[in-house]
C-alpha cells in the first residue's frame, strides 16, 4: 500500500498537484485585486459622509422615521446669516395658527426644538435646541414657503453611525442624501 | 384636492427659487452679532485606525492559538473582545461582510470612492485565510464570535440538508454582488440579522430573525457563517488551499471521534471505506458527465435569471420610480406618492428617467445572465459534490469549512499529551 501511494500515477500525487495549483490562483487572485483597487483608493481626506442636498430635499418626513438610529441622526440646521429674523416665522408658527403665542397648537415645531429669543424691534432670533429635534422637517417646509430657507436638515456627523448603505438613503425620494467630502459637509448654506 | 395640492406645489417651488431674498438681512441697530455656528466634524479616522490594528492582531492571535500552539483559550478571549469592539462598541459599519459590495462596486465603477479602510476590511482577513485558513472567522469576527460564544450543543444536521443549506451563502454573495454593481442596494447591509442586536435597536424583523439565529446556535453550530455568510463562502475559497492550516495529528490519532462530535461547522471528516469499485471506464464515464451536466447547468441558470431580469431590477429605485410615473401618466392620481410628489416637484423630465431606466435594465440583463450562470455553477458543483464518495483512511478536516475555533483541541485526549510532552508531530 505505502508503494503505490507513491507511485507516479497515484490520487494523491494528483491532488496535491491541484492544490498546489488552487494555491498559486488564489495568490494571484488575491494581488490581482489587491493591486488593480490600490490605485482608486484615496487618501484620509477624501473620506465621505453622508450628508443631505438642501437643494434637493423635499422635507418628505422620512428621515425622522428611516434612520436607524432611535433619534434620527438628521437635525435641523439654522444658517443664521441667511434668516430674516421675522416675527412671524413660517418655521416656527404654523400656517394656520389662531394666536401667535408659544401654545402648542400653533407651534410648527411637534417637539418644542425651535427657541426664540427677543433681539430688538422687530426681530427675533431662533434657534433648534438639537436634544429635542427629530428631524422631522416640517419647519424647514415652513421655513421654505414662507421665509428665506434658513433652515434645512442635514445630518449630523457626531451622531450619524456612518452605515455602509444609508437607510435614509434607500427611501429619499428625491435622492438628497449622498456621501460628500468632508469639505463640503455642512456648508451648504452659509 | 387635486387643485389644492397644485397651489401647495407651486409655493412650495417659489418657496425654493425665491428663499434668498424673500426677506431682507436685518439691519440691527443695537449690536446683535450672529451667533458663532460650529459643526461637528467626525472623530472616525482615530476609530478606523484602531480597527484595523486590532483585526490585524486579533487574526493573528487566533493564527498563533490555533496553528503553533493548538489550544482554544486565546480564541474565546479573541471572541470576547471582538463582540465588545466591533460589536456593541463600534457597531459594525463597516464590517468585511459589507465590504464585499463596496469592492464589487468599485471594481465595475471607476467614480466610486474607495476608502482605504474598506478595503483593508475586505482584503485583510483574506491574506490571512490564504495563509492560516479562515482565523478571521473563528473569533474576529463578531458574528461568528457571538455565536460561538453562545453555543453549547451541536446537533448535526444531514447531508443532504447541509448541502441545500450550504448553498445559500454562495447564491447570497451572487446577489449581493449583482446589486451592488448596479447600484440598487446593499442587500448584505440591509439585511444584517446581528446588526440591530449590536446597536441594541433597529429593524424589528432583522431582530427577530438575528434573535431566532442567536437560539438557534445555541444548539447548531454556527447557523449564519454555515448557512448565511456570503463572505464565509469567499473565505472558504482560500482556506481550501492555505498555506498553512490546523491540523489533526495523525500519528498520535487513536480514532476516539471526540473531534469530530465537538465540531461546530462539521467541518472534520471520519474515516470513510467506500466500498463500491469503480473501474477505470466507469469513473471516466463520470467525469464525462460532469462535464455535460455542469455546462448545462450554467446554461440553465443563466437562461432562466435573464428571462426575469425585469423583475430582479425593481430591486433599483429608479426603476421603481419610472414604473410609479408610468402608472401615474396612464390614470393620475388625486394623492401623489411622496417619490412622485418629489419627481414632479423637482421639474424631472420623463426622458431622462426613460433612458437612465433603460440603460439599468440593459446592465441588468448583462449582470443577471452571469450570476444566473454562476447559481448553476454552484447547484452543479453542490450536486457532484453530493455524488463524490471519497476513501478516508483517517479524521481528515475541510478546510473549506474549517473555522480555526480551536474546540477540536480541547477535546482531543491526544493533543493534552501531546502539548504537554512538547512532542506534536504533524
Amino acid at each position: 500500500m505505502e508503494k503505490r501511494d507513491e507511485h507516479k500515477k497515484s490520487p494523491i500525487a494528483r491532488r496535491k498537484f491541484l492544490k498546489a495549483l488552487g494555491t498559486a490562483v488564489a495568490g494571484g487572485s488575491i494581488l490581482a485585486v489587491s493591486g488593480g483597487l490600490i490605485g482608486r483608493v484615496k487618501g484620509a481626506e477624501a473620506d465621505h459622509y453622508w450628508q443631505i442636498d438642501p437643494a434637493k430635499c423635499t422635507q418628505c418626513g422620512r428621515c425622522e422615521t428611516h434612520c436607524v438610529l432611535p433619534v434620527s441622526a438628521v437635525k435641523c440646521i439654522h444658517a443664521n446669516k441667511v434668516c430674516g429674523y421675522c416675527d412671524l416665522c413660517g418655521g416656527y408658527y404654523r400656517t394656520n395658527a389662531r394666536e401667535l403665542n408659544t401654545a402648542a397648537e400653533n407651534m410648527m415645531c411637534p417637539t418644542g426644538a425651535i427657541e426664540r429669543k427677543f433681539v430688538e424691534d422687530p426681530y427675533f432670533e431662533y434657534t433648534i435646541n438639537e436634544d429635542l429635534c427629530n428631524g422631522c422637517g416640517k419647519c424647514v417646509k415652513g421655513c421654505g414657503s414662507f421665509g428665506n430657507g434658513s433652515l434645512y436638515l442635514q445630518i449630523k456627523r457626531d451622531l450619524c453611525t456612518d452605515c455602509n448603505e444609508c437607510k435614509i438613503a434607500t427611501v429619499c425620494p428625491a435622492d438628497a442624501i449622498t456621501r460628500v467630502p468632508l469639505t463640503w459637509a455642512y456648508k451648504l448654506k452659509d | 384636492m387635486k387643485k389644492k395640492l397644485f397651489i401647495g406645489l407651486s409655493l412650495l417651488l417659489n418657496g425654493v427659487a425665491y428663499a434668498q431674498n424673500r426677506f431682507p438681512k436685518p439691519d440691527f441697530e443695537s449690536g446683535y452679532e450672529y451667533p458663532d455656528i460650529t459643526y461637528p466634524i467626525p472623530n472616525e479616522s482615530l476609530w478606523v485606525t484602531l480597527d484595523i490594528i486590532l483585526l490585524v492582531v486579533l487574526m493573528g492571535i487566533v493564527a498563533w492559538a490555533a496553528l503553533k500552539k493548538r489550544t482554544r483559550k486565546p480564541i474565546i478571549w479573541v471572541s470576547i473582545i471582538s463582540v465588545a469592539y466591533f460589536g456593541f462598541f463600534r457597531s459594525g459599519c463597516i464590517c468585511s461582510i459589507g465590504s464585499i459590495q463596496n469592492i464589487s462596486l468599485a471594481l465595475v465603477d471607476n467614480s466610486y470612492i474607495l476608502p482605504v479602510s474598506v478595503l483593508l476590511f475586505f482584503i485583510l482577513p483574506i491574506v490571512f485565510a490564504f495563509l492560516f485558513g479562515r482565523v478571521f472567522c473563528a473569533g474576529v469576527c463578531p458574528f461568528g464570535a457571538l455565536q460561538e460564544l453562545v453555543n453549547v450543543k451541536n446537533y448535526r444536521l444531514s447531508k443532504a440538508v447541509t448541502t441545500v443549506l450550504g448553498m445559500i451563502p454562495w447564491i447570497y454573495l451572487i446577489f449581493a454582488i449583482l446589486y451592488a454593481v448596479t447600484r440598487s442596494s446593499f442587500i448584505i447591509c440591509r439585511f444584517d440579522p446581528f446588526i440591530g442586536i449590536f446597536r441594541l435597536g433597529g429593524d424589528i424583523g432583522m431582530i427577530a430573525f438575528g434573535t431566532l439565529l442567536l437560539i438557534a446556535s445555541i444548539f447548531i453550530g454556527r447557523p449564519f457563517c454555515r448557512f448565511i455568510c456570503p463572505y464565509g463562502a469567499l473565505l472558504s475559497l482560500f482556506s481550501r488551499v492555505s498555506i498553512w492550516k490546523v491540523e489533526i495529528t495523525p500519528k498520535q490519532c487513536i480514532n476516539c471521534d471526540l473531534c469530530h462530535d465537538a465540531c461546530p461547522v462539521d467541518a472534520i471528516k471520519p474515516p470513510y471505506e467506500n466500498k463500491v469499485k469503480e473501474s477505470r471506464q466507469q469513473g471516466v464515464k463520470r467525469v464525462l458527465i460532469y462535464f455535460v451536466v455542469l455546462p448545462l447547468m450554467v446554461i440553465a441558470g443563466a437562461f432562466l435569471t435573464r428571462s426575469v431580469s425585469g423583475e430582479l431590477s425593481r430591486a433599483n429605485k429608479d426603476v421603481r420610480l419610472y414604473d410609479m410615473v408610468m402608472e401615474h401618466e396612464v390614470n393620475p392620481q388625486d394623492v401623489l406618492s411622496l417619490e412622485l410628489e418629489a419627481f414632479y416637484g423637482q421639474g424631472s423630465s420623463i426622458e431622462e428617467l426613460t433612458e437612465k431606466q433603460e440603460a439599468i435594465q440593459a446592465e441588468f440583463k448583462f449582470y443577471s445572465t452571469i450570476a444566473g450562470a454562476l447559481i448553476g455553477l454552484v447547484v452543479g458543483f453542490a450536486l457532484i459534490g453530493l455524488s463524490l464518495k471519497r476513501t478516508r483512511k483517517q479524521y481528515e478536516i475541510d478546510h473549506a469549512a474549517c473555522v480555526a475555533c480551536g474546540r477540536c483541541f480541547s477535546y482531543c485526549p491526544q493533543n493534552k499529551i501531546g502539548i504537554e510532552s512538547g512532542n506534536i508531530s504533524l
